[in-house]
């Protein structure tokens, strides 16, 4: 459009209170369009196909087309025609995503101890002394020395498939690891990847609400990893956990994480696996 | 009625099933479509003969050829028989290859002048209907073989004759965007001050009305229009004319009035259209513009008004563009053209976008400088009807976004009511569009709405706009990412770290 515009004046008994800078930039503006423009084409073909005798009523040939959805993590080019679906996938792919290795997982549980079990070194050590790997079932609450004592748990108490897609062990990661591409730029890798592996949880849904959590402020990394230290919870962490979560260097903390700070999405994450096992110390929401 | 029945033009045969037949038709759209990249769209008209229901099927063959070779031949002696004779060139020469025969012939256009400007009425009606074929011919080298008649095919505009006269407009209308040297020969012999006098005369005429708005289209169309043709047109009494003829006869139909709004759309555009702005033609074309919208909005939908709504929209949509803003109320005068507007959009995204994406657009330039159709749009209670419009694509729901965002622009007030009307949930759905303009204008519109109010924030805050805002900062688009950002530092995190649990829930 060629703005030939006028801004408008706002009411002068309304002052703005709008900073000067802001990223904002719309101003109304009137558009002239010249006799080639795009936006007449279809107008002119109708014309012309009507002096060329072939003009029909177009009752008959509906054109109508309707906006879709995309899903905005880069690198995802999903695009929906309704909006639910849009929701679907954005819950089930988006919402659970461990950074380190870019599985998707259906719920926030399953993560936090998908985490744990595969990222988390601490637990690693701490599973040679005690019964550490928690039954997946909600509520169950057992724990066991190895995956496998939990597996069978999991088949003979709780009748689940011998092939279970989200109790997959490390070894069974295989090759994946290795094949892993150097990471990008972007926060959110491909989703691609991870739809080949993970499937929606069918047995247990505890999706969270996705309301951001009242009263959080904005602190680093580094000054989160202190304040867990003060208010551990449950899970015995100590300072090696800290020293885990400083080893573990954040590639896209320049590309993406803005000059100001900003609230780390309880849902999302970014670049740092380490993070996720922090949702521990903020208790389970129900 | 519309007079698609009564002048038929070129009737399309239906050959071959409905399917080969719709095939066509698209190819042949497709073919409009690149010919308009080009620059180079070009249409001609054919009128039927009176008695003709349809155009005889024409074999394009050797004997086609053959006849009008006779045919001259024996045209050069006069008697009688010379009106049969002239009669049958005049189908002989519908078709192609018997045209390009007929130019080739020495002297056959000098015969068919003569014929032409005879004292025989009949062989002159005849011979017209010769040349009227010969315009219409596919091949471009016809048309400068033609020149030596259309002295006087300009002349006989002045004439009384309605079907002669509408034959040698029509011709003149096919002839012109054939070659530059036609279009200067025309333009010298006074090509303009014939049509202005001609539709002067012939107003009541309404057929040669259609004519003379048909043949003055295809003189604005031209490539150099704007320097040679636009400014002389101006400054005749055609604008006027034009605009007087503007609203169609209820008998006769829109043909006439489609013809000659179509011509001033083509002035509209120009660079220099303050004269038409000073000929009152914002305020016609507006008034006309009310009455096809009640027409709609009463169920009257004629068959091809959006043949008649098209360019008066336009006109209306770059005469607003440059008509100030203080003037704005006398140019345009009724403030309930933004109704009319708003029921032209809704009737029909589905049959025809490209008109609903245009009605769009006037409806932006008419909210763009003035409050008084914003508040119109408010009070009239258009705008829910424009938000149900925001699913729709190909343009239509970004102007309409577009619309929305200058109506908050002006006044808190109007943000406050939009708000009222479920704008802050709508966006919550347009922010997850595909269309990366959707996206940015609505984080525009929303910010725009969070200034006016706590109570957007609150709203938005409630149906989870946040997650939706964290989402987009990971979008690869820096202008959603900036604009996101914003809005989630200055305007939503900082007032829910005093909401409780209970109440985010």
């Amino acid at each position: 459009m060629k703005p030939a515009g006028k801004c408008p004046t706002e009411d002068s008994g309304e002052p703005e209170q709008r900073e000067t800078e802001t990223p904002f930039s719309f101003t109304p503006q009137l558009a002239r369009l010249h006799k080639d423009h795009e936006l007449f084409e279809d107008g002119d073909i109708h014309r012309h196909m009507y002096l060329q005798d072939l003009y029909i009523s177009q009752e008959d040939e509906p054109t109508t087309s309707v906006s879709e959805f995309a899903c905005h993590i880069s690198g995802c080019s999903a695009v929906f025609s309704a909006l639910e679906e849009y929701e679907h996938h954005y819950n089930s792919l988006h919402r659970h995503v461990c950074c380190s290795c870019r599985r998707s997982l259906p719920s926030a549980r399953l993560l936090d101890i998908h985490i744990q079990e595969w990222h988390d070194s601490l637990f690693t050590v701490l599973a040679q002394r005690q019964d550490m790997y928690q039954c997946l079932v909600e509520g169950c609450g057992h724990k066991f020395r190895t995956s496998n004592h939990r597996k069978e748990h999991l088949i003979k108490i709780h009748k689940y498939p011998p092939d279970f897609r989200f109790d997959k062990t490390k070894k069974d990661r295989g090759t994946r690891e290795t094949k892993r591409p150097p990471q990008k730029d972007i926060a959110m890798e491909e989703v691609g990847d991870v739809c080949e592996s993970e499937g929606v949880c069918e047995v247990m849904c505890d999706v969270l609400s996705e309301q951001p959590e009242p009263g959080e402020s904005m602190e680093t990394l580094v000054e989160e990893a202190a304040a867990h230290l003060t208010k551990a919870a449950d899970a015995g962490e100590d300072a090696g956990l800290s020293a885990a979560v400083h080893s573990q260097e954040c590639p896209n903390k320049d590309t993406l994480k803005p000059q100001y700070s900003y609230r780390v999405p309880s849902t999302v994450c970014f670049g740092h696996g380490s993070i996720r096992g922090f949702r521990g110390r903020r208790g389970r929401r129900k | 009625m519309w007079r698609l029945n009564r002048v038929r033009h070129k009737a399309g045969r239906q050959v071959g099933s409905s399917e080969e037949v719709r095939l066509k038709r698209r190819e042949h759209e497709r073919a409009l479509r690149q010919a308009r990249r080009d620059r180079q769209l070009v249409s001609k008209r054919l009128l039927l003969n009176e008695d003709e229901e349809q155009p005889e099927v024409i074999m394009d063959t050797m004997s086609g050829e053959q006849d009008v070779v006779s045919l001259l031949h024996k045209l050069q002696h006069s008697g009688p028989e010379r009106e049969t004779h002239l009669r049958a060139l005049s189908n002989a020469l519908r078709g192609p290859s018997a045209q390009l025969s007929f130019i080739k012939q020495e002297n056959s256009m000098h015969l068919l002048v003569s014929l032409l400007t005879g004292s025989n009425a009949q062989c002159r009606l005849h011979a017209v209907r010769c040349l009227h074929e010969l315009s219409h011919s596919p091949h471009t080298n016809v048309a400068p073989a033609c020149l030596p008649a259309t002295p006087y095919l300009l002349t006989y505009l002045s004439g009384q004759s309605t079907k002669f006269t509408e034959l040698c407009l029509y011709t003149l209308g096919n002839l012109f965007p054939d070659s530059d040297i036609v279009k200067e020969k025309l333009l010298a012999q006074g090509i303009i001050p014939a049509l202005a006098s001609c539709l002067e005369n012939q107003r009541h005429n309404l057929s040669v009305v259609e004519a003379v708005g048909f043949t003055l289209s295809q003189l604005l169309q031209a490539k150099d229009a704007a320097e040679k043709i636009i400014p002389q047109v101006l400054a005749s009494s055609l604008p006027s004319q034009l605009l007087s003829v503007l609203t169609p006869d209820p008998n006769f139909g829109l043909a006439p009035a489609i013809e000659c709004a179509w011509c001033l759309h083509y002035l509209a555009c120009s660079e220099d259209n303050r004269e038409l702005l000073a000929r009152g033609a914002l305020l016609q074309c507006s008034s006309l513009l009310l009455s096809l919208g009640d027409a709609v909005a009463e169920g009257k939908k004629e068959e091809g008004m959006e043949l008649l709504v098209c360019p008066v929209l336009r006109c209306v949509g770059n005469l607003l563009s440059l008509c100030p803003v203080d003037s704005l109320s006398t140019q345009v005068g009724d403030v309930r053209l933004v109704a009319a507007v708003c029921v032209l959009l809704q009737a029909y995204p589905h049959t025809q976008p490209a008109l609903a994406r245009e009605s769009a657009w006037v409806l932006n330039n008419l909210t763009a400088a003035s409050s008084d159709f914003c508040s119109a749009l408010l009070s009239l209670n258009l705008v829910p009807g424009l938000i149900q419009l925001l699913p729709f694509s190909q343009g239509i729901n970004t102007m309409v976004l577009r619309v929305l965002a200058n109506i908050a622009h002006k006044k808190k007030k109007f943000c406050v009511q939009l708000a009222q009307l479920g704008l802050v949930s709508t966006l919550c759905a347009t922010l997850k569009m595909a269309d990366q303009e959707m996206v940015t204008l609505s984080l525009e519109v929303l910010f725009l709405l969070v200034l006016s109010t706590q109570q957007v924030a609150d709203e938005f805050v409630r149906l989870g706009g946040v997650s939706l805002l964290e989402a987009i900062q990971y979008n690869s688009e820096g202008e959603m990412r900036r604009r996101a950002a914003y809005l989630l530092e200055h305007h939503l995190l900082t007032h829910s770290s005093d909401l409780t649990v209970d109440n985010v829930l």
